[in-house]
């Protein structure tokens, strides 16, 4: 049994390569290459991407996903809320054009879909193709809420609600502290289709 | 066959009604409800393809009918228990990994080939996906019954368990975040289904429309992880994207594994039909 089955691989490689011993010339210098590289495999990378859990994250991986007990919920608040980081020019940011596309497009946010705020929340009436995950942010800029807290729901909204559905963009670096600034005065500008 | 006839070969195939599970059938649009009732469903050339692959002689002249039987008769209700333990290879497989290890163990094939590993890998070859949904299909009208009776398959089904709600990535993701937690919501336009309360693993292998394609639970799994946004911090703090975990990876098997032990009882229709 056995030996049929080597012989059997030994004649499905040689249909590919002519020469055996060719292609293994050919395959050993690469491994060495990719050795110096420390390039990792797909296994790898996939396993620290997992082991990059952060505590929180592990405190909300509950089937209710929600802070369990024994964890202080003011606690778990104060210690994202230390991790924000505010741009220099304030919460509300000058690219209100940028930030619409952050809010909207996910295409135009990047390769990794960076805003897209639409697959959770409705907002500009235009927009049809939105989730119903979040609350409606259609008129959000009517409502009197500071910017600042805006800012921070973006940047990372466990410091408001731990644990909530709402990913941590700032937190995570996939915004950075001017783009959210730049979605904050979006949302907030009285010409902005939100508020229209 | 070719897969693009896939409506001529529907047709032929006659009138009869092909079911699919009752949740898959409700999130329909009319125009592929109307298609099933007049018995026009696409994932039947995947099937008619994989049997033709199932007798074909691999590089050693066995075929997968040597040792399971003309037509499949050995491995009638053998999708029902998997993913399982199996002693030959020594972990748990499901039926993509489990097809892989008969090609490359008993049929002659190269695991280090990459040219057919490659093969193997596509969504579009014309190993993995038509060979699943044959051998699914031999199981049609039995229930799903998934035990845990190997050490092996019970510490799978935890680590699925724990997989399924855990929190990781840049978006904060888990599949229970938007399967357990939000199901019955919209992520923009998609309604979110809850594949472990709605036993779904009983219309896969499933071909969906959206995409032109058979796809495996391999497959939906692997894409779902997608949406997590997983990285890797290596050099100078530079995140390095990660996509999907790899194929056939206990990470992906695990999960199959603690959503079809969720499904027993449900009686498996396949292929599946999904929009
Ligand atoms: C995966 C889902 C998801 C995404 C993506 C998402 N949100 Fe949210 N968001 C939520 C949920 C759920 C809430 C409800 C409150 C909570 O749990 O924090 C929320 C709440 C909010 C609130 C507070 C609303 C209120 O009425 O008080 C704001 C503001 C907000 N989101 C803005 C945004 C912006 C801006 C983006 C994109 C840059 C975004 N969200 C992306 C899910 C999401
Ligand atoms: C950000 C949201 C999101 C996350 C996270 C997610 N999924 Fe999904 N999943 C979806 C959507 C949307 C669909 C429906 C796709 C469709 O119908 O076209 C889906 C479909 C599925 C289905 C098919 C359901 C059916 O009706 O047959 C399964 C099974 C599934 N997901 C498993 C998982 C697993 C396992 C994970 C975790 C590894 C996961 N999902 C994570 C969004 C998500």
């Amino acid at each position: 049994m056995k030996k049929i089955v080597i012989a059997g691989a030994v004649a499905g490689l040689g249909l590919l390569v002519a020469c055996q011993p060719a292609a293994q010339q050919t395959e050993a210098p690469k491994k060495e290459v990719t050795a110096q590289k420390k390039k990792l495999s797909k296994h790898e990378k996939f396993k620290i991407a997992l082991e990059n859990q952060d505590k929180y994250q592990k405190a909300c991986s509950n089937p209710v996903q929600l802070v369990p007990e024994g964890i202080d919920i003011e606690t778990f608040k104060k210690e994202m809320l230390a991790t924000v980081k505010f741009p220099e020019g304030g919460v509300v940011g000058k690219n209100i054009a940028r930030g619409e596309k952050l809010f909207g497009d996910p295409k135009k946010g990047g390769k990794s879909r960076r805003g897209n705020c639409y697959a959770c929340h409705c907002g500009d009436p235009q927009i049809i193709a939105c989730g119903n995950i979040g609350p409606s942010l259609r008129g959000y800029g009517k409502r009197g809420i500071d910017p600042k807290e805006t800012y921070i729901r973006i940047y990372n909204s466990w410091a408001v609600n731990p644990c909530s559905v709402m990913p941590r963009l700032g937190y995570h670096g996939v915004l950075s502290p001017e783009e959210i600034a730049d979605i904050v005065a979006y949302m907030h500008d009285p010409n902005s289709p939100l508020n229209k | 066959m070719k897969k693009r006839t896939l409506f001529a070969s529907a047709l032929l195939a006659g009138g009869a009604i092909l079911g699919t599970a009752a949740v898959a059938q409700e999130q329909l649009p009319t125009h592929l409800k109307e298609l099933l009732e007049l018995g026009m469903h696409p994932g039947h050339s995947f099937v008619d393809e994989g049997r033709e692959m199932f007798h074909k002689p691999g590089p050693n002249g066995k075929s997968c009918a040597t040792c399971h039987g003309q037509d499949g008769v050995k491995l009638e209700g053998a999708y029902a228990k998997m993913p399982r333990y199996y002693k030959d290879i020594g972990k748990v497989a499901d039926i993509d990994l489990r097809i892989l290890a008969c090609m490359t163990k008993y049929m002659g094939y190269d695991k280090n080939d990459k040219k057919f590993m490659k093969k193997f890998n596509k969504w579009s070859g014309p190993y993995r996906v038509p060979l699943a949904s044959y051998v699914a299909s031999l199981s049609n009208g039995q229930e799903i019954n998934v035990q845990l009776n190997h050490p092996e398959e019970k510490r799978m089904y935890k680590l699925g368990e724990e997989l399924w709600f855990m929190r990781v990535g840049a978006r904060d993701f888990s599949c229970g975040i938007c399967h357990t937690v939000l199901a019955g919501k919209r992520i923009r336009l998609q309604g979110l289904p809850d594949p472990v309360k709605q036993k779904v693993y009983t219309h896969w292998p499933a071909y969906r429309f959206g995409s032109d394609r058979m796809w495996t639970m391999e497959d939906r799994v692997r894409s779902c992880w997608k949406a997590y946004f997983l990285y890797v911090k290596q050099w100078n703090e530079k995140k390095d994207w990660v996509k999907k975990p790899p194929p056939y990876s206990e990470w992906v098997i695990a999960l199959e594994l603690y959503m079809k032990k969720a499904a027993n009882g449900g009686t498996i229709e396949v292929p599946g039909l999904l929009r």
